[in-house]
């Protein structure tokens, strides 16, 4: 009954069906890309170098002759895998500490909020930026580079939520029943908190993905020939101003097409938890 | 003045000598120094802490490095002498205190080392760099901050109407597309396709001669000395860049101006405007003007992503500022380019946080200071 309903709620906006599809388009490259492409994603091919758009090509061929869309399919599974784990690993180290610092107010608490302050107050790229050349040009050091970047937030968010939730009366009510600080961490501040974070961990898979292109496309990420979109981007750099499009166009959709599914299953994810922000929108 | 300071309820009734001396303090602190000047006074009081924290995080920054700095300053052919040499001269077998206090000397008195890259001291590299990237960051500032307000305001005068629609969509769109794709775009149009941009190398074309230095801005430099013709090359050179830096980042401004705008722009006190026959320009105008404290808190916001996009966008230029900088100071392991890059970045993001503070501070009368 209750996921007819959902399914009912789900059917009538159009956003939340659009980034579902995506979202599915997604996860098929992820799972059989493999099976689907007809072309290797690293192997150059050096006679049909910058090949257009064709039918044996259908989104044409780069600088070394590798097709495009073999390598597009493929660079899903590396895009979505960092994004994703590092996002995971930020909420996964996040919410303890949102919990802790929310829970227990001390000097501790006050110079970790500190140092998230500082964290958060650099513009993001340009702090990803010197992390990952300092940890070393690796695909996991950015995952591990995007994860430090999201875990303030996580946090915060959670701290918030936890700093009102703590003078309620069930947690008082809780605490003369005898329960540890364990258990009301985890078992009645926790389910509670998890909203707003839950809600902010699609978005922020968006925003990684954007940061790791950025990354890459300088150079600072992935390697070539690995596919990845901000690389594929950048090996179609030097073509644009000649007018080869296919190259850069393709890759960057990509990317454009992935944060958006995101960035929209996060807003109607929002929407589904607190409906009244349908209205305030309007 | 002394007549105040005995004004009743601050003298006697305070307790303790020290609380009275405190609440005396207080109160001359209110009645003698004018808001403006509580309020720069109070804020640049906690930007000194501040400039040592971020000391502190560029100097731990390069200590970060997995392995010995030296070594890796120096790579894997040096020899064990010169390894030790600069390990002496860098200070790294003195105590980590020390080596700090020995850091924050030497930026002090300008030294952030030498750039491996272009064998200069870090600093002639910075101060030649910087104006680049600031004059990129400042037109795309006023641009994205014009275009976000103006379709949040076009947007709200009426809602469901056609700049409702298409800002609704833009500003969607706007946060999934990267700075590096739409910069690329807009080369293949703007000089492939219609071949009215000037090619994306460098701030000015060929054969113009760069206007001497004053501040470094060359829209500035050329309109001082008279140049035309490097005043247009300038700006027909900046067109692209701002516009990507532009598309990109007005989205989040219109969406958040919008969200305020509107809470204003259908308040009461602009109903009881309505009421009164007023314009519907001045209503507008009024209603900006309530909505002017959290977006600049925006904007501060807003300067930061411009930083962080410049990076991008001036690789792609080749714009040759601090951003393309410290691209090829992370690409070629120059860490001593890439340790001063990251203090002019936060030095430049706590200017801009002040700022803003400050600002805020101005604009709406009711916070105590």
């Amino acid at each position: 009954m209750k996921l007819v309903d959902c399914i009912y709620r789900i059917a009538k906006r159009p956003a939340a069906l659009i980034g579902l599809a995506l979202l599915c388009i997604q996860i098929v490259a992820v799972l059989f890309g493999p099976l689907m492409t007809p072309y290797s994603p690293v192997e150059a091919n050096p006679l049909e170098t910058l090949q257009p758009p064709s039918l044996q090509h259908l989104l044409g061929t780069d600088v070394s002759g590798m097709d495009i869309l073999s390598r597009i399919v493929y660079a899903t599974r590396i895009n979505l895998l960092i994004s994703i784990g590092a996002v995971g690993a930020a909420f996964m180290v996040g919410v303890p500490i949102g919990l802790l610092v929310g829970y227990y107010r001390g000097p501790v608490s006050g110079l970790i909020m500190r140092i998230f302050d500082f964290i958060q107050a650099f513009p993001v790229f340009v702090l990803g930026l010197a992390l990952v050349s300092v940890l070393g040009q690796e695909i996991w050091n950015v995952a591990i580079v995007l994860a430090i970047l999201f875990t303030p937030m996580f946090a915060r968010l959670i701290r918030a939520e936890v700093l009102s939730l703590r003078e309620r009366p069930f947690v008082n009510a809780a605490r003369c029943n005898g329960a540890t600080d364990a258990v009301i961490l985890f078992r009645h501040l926790l389910p509670n908190a998890l909203t707003a974070s839950s809600v902010q961990i699609s978005i922020s898979i968006g925003m990684a993905i954007l940061l790791t292109a950025g990354l890459s496309f300088i150079g600072a990420g992935v390697r070539t020939p690995t596919p990845e979109w901000g690389l594929m981007v950048s090996d179609g750099a030097q073509q644009m101003i000649l007018g080869v499009w296919w190259d850069s166009l393709f890759p960057g959709l990509a990317i454009v097409l992935s944060v958006l599914c995101f960035a929209l299953l996060g807003d109607e994810l929002k929407t589904l938890f607190d409906p009244s922000s349908v209205r305030r929108r309007r | 003045m002394t007549g105040r300071l005995s004004l009743p309820g601050v003298s006697l009734k305070s307790g303790s000598g020290l609380a009275m001396v405190l609440a005396k303090l207080r109160k001359l602190w209110h009645t003698l120094i004018p808001r403006f000047m509580r309020i720069m006074i109070s804020r640049l009081i906690i930007f000194v802490p501040q400039l040592f924290g971020v000391l502190f995080v560029t100097f731990f920054l390069i200590r970060l490095l997995p392995g010995d700095p030296a070594l890796t300053l120096l790579g894997n052919l040096a020899t064990p002498e010169a390894i030790a040499a600069l390990r002496e001269r860098l200070g790294l077998n003195q105590s980590i205190l020390n080596q700090f206090v020995l850091y924050a000397q030497h930026v002090v008195h300008g030294d952030l080392g030498t750039s491996i890259l272009t064998s200069n001291p870090v600093t002639v590299d910075l101060w030649e760099r910087a104006p680049a990237t600031f004059e990129l960051i400042f037109y795309a500032l006023i641009c994205t901050v014009v275009v976000g307000l103006l379709m949040a305001a076009l947007a709200v005068v009426r809602p469901g109407g056609f700049f409702d629609r298409v800002g609704q969509l833009y500003g969607l769109v706007a946060g999934a597309i990267p700075d590096f794709w739409v910069a690329l775009i807009l080369i293949f149009i703007g000089f492939h396709c219609l071949n009215w941009a000037p090619p994306p190398f460098g701030r000015l074309d060929t054969f113009v001669s760069t206007p001497p230095r004053s501040t470094g801005f060359l829209t500035f430099d050329s309109l001082f000395v008279g140049d035309w013709a490097a005043f247009g090359s300038a700006v027909s050179r900046l067109i692209l860049p701002v516009a990507t830096l532009t598309i990109v980042n007005a989205g989040a401004v219109m969406k958040m101006a919008r969200t305020v705008l509107a809470a204003n722009y259908n308040s009461d006190f602009a109903k009881h405007k309505r009421a009164c026959g007023l314009r519907e320009g001045t209503i507008v105008w009024s209603a900006l003007r309530n909505s002017l404290p959290p977006l600049i808190t925006q904007l501060g916001f807003l300067a930061g992503f411009l930083l962080g996009g410049a990076v991008l966008v001036e690789t792609i230029f080749s714009w040759n500022g601090v951003g393309q900088y410290a691209v090829q100071a992370v690409v070629r392991s120059d860490y001593a380019a890439l340790q001063g890059f990251v203090l002019l970045a936060s030095i430049f993001i706590l200017l801009v946080y002040l700022t803003v503070d400050i600002v805020y501070e101005l604009a709406d009368p009711r916070i105590e200071v």
